[in-house]
């Protein structure tokens, strides 16, 4: 153990020296996780919108105000024919047509089968679903506050099963709940594992590696000598994206942090140790670079932050059965969000001792004193 | 100094090295007595290197036998770490790290007492006259500077055995003498330097000098007696003499 103490004396002698490393150790990720947090936006405010209102009733004029009222809609050209309005589209002045059609008012006071056509720019998916989700439910709760409950007696219509949502575990869809803890397990294992992956390499460009493997350090000792100073960096920056999550996102923390705290530092050791492992299996620094976005991007596109994994193909959910950001990210959520204990996360906790315990004992095994 | 055999402390049977179908090393053989001044001459691509690293452990022997500080380079190549120091022909110590940051590095990773290693840094830095750089970058350091210092950490931890590849490459030719100055002071206190070199004035500082060419050991005695052998009045001329036959030249 002494030798290893040398060694993270050695490599944090040499971190405080790179002013450039420490900074993105320790300035760029809580950067990052503020400015990437407050981005990463799922509501959508100011959809442009086009009517074309081919009925000029009063019903339509009092829909048409409901939408200005949100600040999820603004009005922005009222076009007389569909065929003006979906130029509005094409071009880009309008992201969604609300086209109502003749006799809408008079449908709507006598059956109560009103319509209106809504034409929505779907190049951009999420948008699209959003924009129209948004103005459906517009248009449903405003149908029923028109609607006369004695045209409803008349015609014997059932009023229709309501579903009512509670939202448990994050009551007002706060999408930075959902966000924060994620971002945050991401930021970090992306900068730890950039670190150690070019940690090792670097020494075989100096040449400095040479002058350790003619020492009789065990290989074990060196991974560790390299692995801890990094670690510790992980936990520090994983204090202070918790603090900003508390403080500056008042993500909820329900559960244990003490209990998220240990199964962190178990996870850190993973994205460390596959850095390590791909650091002494490379001859360059760039080479190494390459090795590890390539991993880095898969893990970080299919960790079920951007896409909810449930929505991905099988082969992609069968990879991220080994994908440790999905296993963290998951426990995060669950102790902060719903105060889960270490009971209910055992299954992911241990998953995620085992890859650490392999990613690290491949590492050892691959760092070679001896060539040829 | 503890060696695990008494007589040579370092010996080679027959050790070979290939890569593929190159032969780098071509059955080698020799054997090194304690103190001694080992030249180990070559063109470029002679093989030198390749033959200083498998005894280093630092690469694995293809074939043959040989042993260092009486463990085999085969079986024993960790063993054999801990007795021996290396000093590479590309400057490796840490250059963002300062000169008594260097020297403590490596005492501790050799095993050294803290004591030890603050006592033995403070005499390292008087010998060498470097006691008001302690505290400086060894990046910044000159380069004879930095030679003379690697040396020094090479043998921090009285190894039996300290090998130098090139060590001299670069500096100038004061620097060279003082650098041989310290390669007599190690051999007077015991310890057998293995040392490849292509001046050949400092062949002649040499107890023994062995010349190979193409992978084989062609030529094995004193300066004095290799110059007889050739019947030249030079090193250089016998290495001329040698070399020229040589195949596989860079």
């Amino acid at each position: 153990m002494r030798t290893v103490w040398f060694l993270i004396e050695k490599e944090v002698r040499q971190l405080r020296r790179n002013r450039t490393l420490l900074a993105l150790l320790l300035v760029a990720p809580i950067m990052q996780l503020v400015l990437l947090s407050f981005a990463a936006n799922y509501e959508i405010k100011n959809l442009n919108l086009a009517v074309v209102d081919q009925d000029h009733s009063p019903a339509a004029r009092r829909l048409l105000d409901k939408f200005q009222y949100t600040p999820y809609f603004r009005l922005v050209q009222v076009r007389p024919s569909s065929a003006a309005a979906d130029q509005d589209l094409l071009s880009g002045r309008a992201d969604l047509v609300l086209v109502f059609p003749p006799r809408f008012e008079r449908d709507l006071v006598r059956g109560g089968q009103a319509r209106v056509q809504l034409l929505v720019n779907a190049l951009d998916n999420v948008k699209a679903g959003l924009a129209s989700s948004y103005a459906s439910s517009i248009v449903q709760a405003y149908q029923g506050e028109v609607r006369p409950a004695t045209v409803a007696a008349a015609v014997g219509e059932v009023r229709g099963l309501e579903v009512v949502p509670a939202y448990w575990y994050n009551p007002l869809l706060n999408y930075k709940t959902f966000m924060v803890p994620g971002i945050l397990v991401e930021i970090i294992s992306l900068i730890v594992m950039m670190v150690t992956t070019l940690n090792i390499v670097r020494e075989k460009e100096i040449g400095t590696i040479e002058q350790l493997n003619v020492t009789p350090i065990r290989k074990w000792q060196f991974i560790l000598g390299k692995l801890l100073p990094f670690w510790v960096a992980g936990l520090y920056q994983f204090t202070i994206g918790l603090l900003l999550a508390r403080f500056l996102f008042h993500v909820p923390m329900v559960g244990s942090v003490a209990l998220l705290y240990g199964i962190m530092a178990v996870f850190l050791v993973v994205p460390l140790g596959l850095g390590l492992l791909i650091s002494s299996a490379s001859q360059t620094q760039q080479q190494a670079l390459f090795v590890a976005f390539f991993f880095l991007i898969i893990f970080i596109l299919l960790c079920g932050l951007f896409t909810p994994i449930e929505y991905m193909p099988a082969w992609a959910r069968a990879f991220d059965r080994v994908n440790p950001l999905v296993y963290i990210i998951d426990i995060a959520r669950r102790i902060l969000l719903k105060g889960s204990t270490l009971r209910d996360v055992l299954q992911p906790v241990l998953t995620l001792l085992g890859m650490a315990v392999l990613v690290n004992a491949l590492a050892v095994w691959r760092y070679r004193k001896t060539s040829g | 100094m503890k060696t695990a055999a008494i007589g040579p402390v370092i010996r080679c049977e027959k050790l070979t090295k290939r890569f593929g179908a190159f032969t780098a090393v071509d059955a080698i053989s020799f054997a090194v007595a304690p103190g001694e001044i080992f030249g180990f001459l070559g063109a470029n691509g002679a093989g030198k290197t390749t033959a200083m690293r498998m005894l280093c452990g630092l690469l694995g022997p293809t074939e043959g036998a040989a042993s260092v500080a009486g463990f085999d380079v085969f079986t024993q190549a960790e063993r054999i770490k801990q007795h021996i120091g290396y000093m590479s022909q590309k400057f490796s110590l840490y250059e963002d790290l300062t000169v008594r940051e260097n020297i403590r590095f490596y005492g501790g990773i050799y095993g050294l007492k803290t004591a030890a290693i603050r006592e033995k840094t403070d005499a390292l830095l008087q010998r060498l006259g470097l006691e008001a750089e302690r505290n400086t970058l060894v990046g910044s350091l000159p380069l004879g500077w930095k030679q003379k210092l690697a040396f020094s950490v090479a043998l921090f931890h009285d190894p039996a055995v300290v090998f130098l590849d090139e060590p001299t490459g670069g500096v100038d030719p004061i620097t060279r003498r003082q650098f041989w100055d310290l390669i007599y002071e190690a051999a007077a206190r015991g310890v057998t330097v293995f040392i490849t070199t292509h001046y050949m004035d400092e062949a002649e500082y040499c107890d023994r000098v062995s010349i190979m060419v193409d992978g084989k050991i062609e030529a094995l005695d004193k300066p004095a007696g290799l110059k007889q052998q050739f019947g030249v009045s030079t090193m250089d001329e016998v290495f001329l003499h040698l070399a020229r036959g040589a195949k596989n030249v860079e």
